[in-house]
């Protein structure tokens, strides 16, 4: 069983209509989810329709699509849909169906790409003086500091031998403890060193690829503010927040922008957003850096650096004893693992945060200046699993990882990077452990006709929501019901 | 008028699903409608549960193989 961590489409589908208005009214918003959550065709779908003066007949947007597309085509209104960007009207005798963006929308992505209006919403640029020390490179240094402080934190909570005091002591503002232990990223436990423990969720966290993992964080403050406002106290509104959010992410890195310019309520999120190392605020100035964890939050493109890079980083931090001996930089972005057929594992590496995730699912058995090695074994891959790691998450780790001369052979040999052996074997472990999948849903049944079932059925399996069915039964399974309870509201409309 | 209702479905061989309707025979508190050969619609709520149940139940049957073993001891 693995525990999925909390992703942003998620977060957004469960948002009300009304909210999406609000957001919508943002120009940087509505690029921001133009940009980040539409698949391709859907984008295809809004650019075509950015600037039709009425309705499109829905007959007609059929002509856009390859008769083989349908499946595409309806993920993609599915998408749309559950986004508030498009309005389909209900089917009926004497008209046929239109599609049209909705309005907020369409005026807040015409004025994102026209770079009309003063809404302010891509942040006003400072015109102060600028101190000349602060330049990319600095603010990468920095957001790495701030982040990485973050996943030492909850790696540390593994416990055991590979937590130093001296990295106990540093960490993240309490702030941001706090909200990892409301994440129930980690949790508060007596019988450990650090007091607290980390969980599967974690684990999970841990693993992610850092552009998802800023999203995790984030979403757990939003949802910790929506909470907390329930009682009224902290004066912070979530969707104004969210909206925030998809601004930064449109502001460019190394460039100072005017505090001024922003609403109380988003001045009182800055001193949050430093502790994530979202942004960097020089003392005494009315200025603010967006850093590059905050301009890579909408780009579908993994701009910023993966957890291998920040593994490279951690291990730069502790660059003194590597290279007093003499280890070639295990640093820079490469990979450092090497794994061999026979499931032994060696790693060049001396960064604690690096050794830890090793540990969670190889058993390591020497550890020596500026590298480790353990092997796979079909209990340590047992353990990671039971952690809700999966067995593609650690190939994918272990494949993103690769040391330089395993990649290169394997170009070299026309051979995949790791050895198939070893890849099938993980993946038969984790089948041996779960004996059955599980899938969380509705089940449709009771239906009036054989014709109402096989109406709802294809649909079902038309816009991708449909997991099981019998014919002979006339009961079918899907993972969401919203959209086939509003098909069916409008096929009964229709009669 | 159709209904939705809420649960979980699991896909499994039909050895595991035999355990599991089993399992289920004590108390008839897990499975809400039985699909198919492979497919059993249960509680939401009851998941946790039916996975502790089952780890049990195929401890006791199932001892799988180390699939290597080789001179790594000695160290």
């Amino acid at each position: 069983m693995s525990v999925q961590s909390y992703q942003l489409s998620d977060y957004l589908e469960k948002l009300p209509g009304t909210t999406f208005r609000k957001l919508y009214q943002q120009p940087s918003t509505a690029l921001a989810i133009f940009r980040r959550m539409l698949p391709h065709l859907a984008k295809v779908f809004v650019q075509g329709m950015l600037y039709m003066p009425w309705p499109l007949p829905l007959s007609d947007l059929d002509k856009w699509v390859n008769p083989d597309g349908k499946m595409a085509r309806d993920r993609a209104l599915m998408t749309l849909r559950s986004l508030h960007i498009i309005t389909i009207t209900p089917p009926g005798k004497d008209k046929p169906q239109e599609i049209s963006l909705t309005t907020n929308f369409k005026k807040s992505l015409r004025s994102a790409f026209e770079g009309s209006g003063d809404h302010l919403s891509f942040g006003l640029p400072s015109t102060r003086p600028i101190d000349p020390s602060i330049n990319i490179t600095f603010l990468d240094r920095y957001a790495r500091k701030k982040w990485e402080d973050i996943l030492h934190y909850v790696v540390n909570s593994v416990g055991g031998e590979t937590s130093s005091s001296r990295l106990a002591a540093a960490g993240p503002k309490a702030s941001v403890k706090d909200l990892l232990i409301a994440g129930r990223l980690v949790e508060r436990r007596s019988d450990t060193k650090t007091g607290i423990a980390i969980t599967q969720a974690g684990f999970t966290f841990l693993l992610q690829e850092a552009n998802a993992q800023v999203w995790t964080l984030l979403l757990l403050w939003l949802e910790a503010v929506d909470r907390s406002s329930a009682s009224n106290t902290t004066g912070l509104d979530s969707v104004d927040m969210l909206s925030f959010l998809f601004m930064l992410g449109s502001l460019d890195l190394g460039r100072a922008y005017d505090t001024e310019a922003l609403t109380e309520s988003r001045r009182n999120m800055l001193p949050s957003l430093v502790d994530f190392g979202l942004i960097y605020i020089p003392r005494d100035t009315r200025q603010y850096f967006p850093t590059r964890l905050a301009t890579t939050l909408t780009s579908s493109a993994s701009a910023l650096r993966s957890v291998s890079s920040g593994f490279a980083a951690a291990t730069h931090n502790n660059s003194a004893d590597v290279t007093s001996i003499g280890t070639p930089e295990a640093s820079n972005s490469k990979g450092s693992i090497v794994i061999e057929t026979n499931y032994r594992l060696y790693a060049y590496t001396s960064s604690p945060l690096q050794i830890a995730v090793l540990a969670l699912f190889a058993t390591l058995h020497m550890r020596f200046p500026g590298m480790v090695s353990g092997r796979l074994t079909r209990d340590s891959i047992r353990r990671a699993i039971s952690y809700g790691i999966t067995a593609d998450q650690i190939i994918s780790y272990l494949a993103a990882h690769a040391h330089e001369q395993m990649v290169r052979t394997a170009a070299a040999l026309g051979r995949p990077v790791l050895p198939p052996t070893v890849v099938d074997q993980i993946r038969l472990w984790q089948l041996e452990n779960e004996r059955m999948s599980t899938q969380a849903g509705f089940l449709f049944k009771d239906f009036d006709s054989v014709e109402e079932y096989t109406a709802l059925s294809s649909y079902a399996e038309e816009i991708g929501v449909l997991e099981w069915k019998s014919d002979k039964k006339g009961l079918f399974f899907v993972s969401k019901y919203e959209q086939i309870r509003d098909y069916l509201k409008s096929r009964k409309s229709a009669k | 008028m159709p209904r939705a209702v809420r649960g979980v479905l699991i896909t499994c061989e039909p050895a595991i699903k035999s355990i599991i309707v089993h399992l289920d025979s004590e108390n008839h508190d897990i499975i809400i409608e039985d699909l198919d050969e492979t497919h059993l619609f249960v509680k939401e709520n009851m998941i946790q549960v039916l996975k502790a149940k089952l780890e049990e139940h195929l401890k006791e049957t199932y001892r799988p193989e180390e699939p290597l073993q080789d001179s790594d001891k000695e160290y």
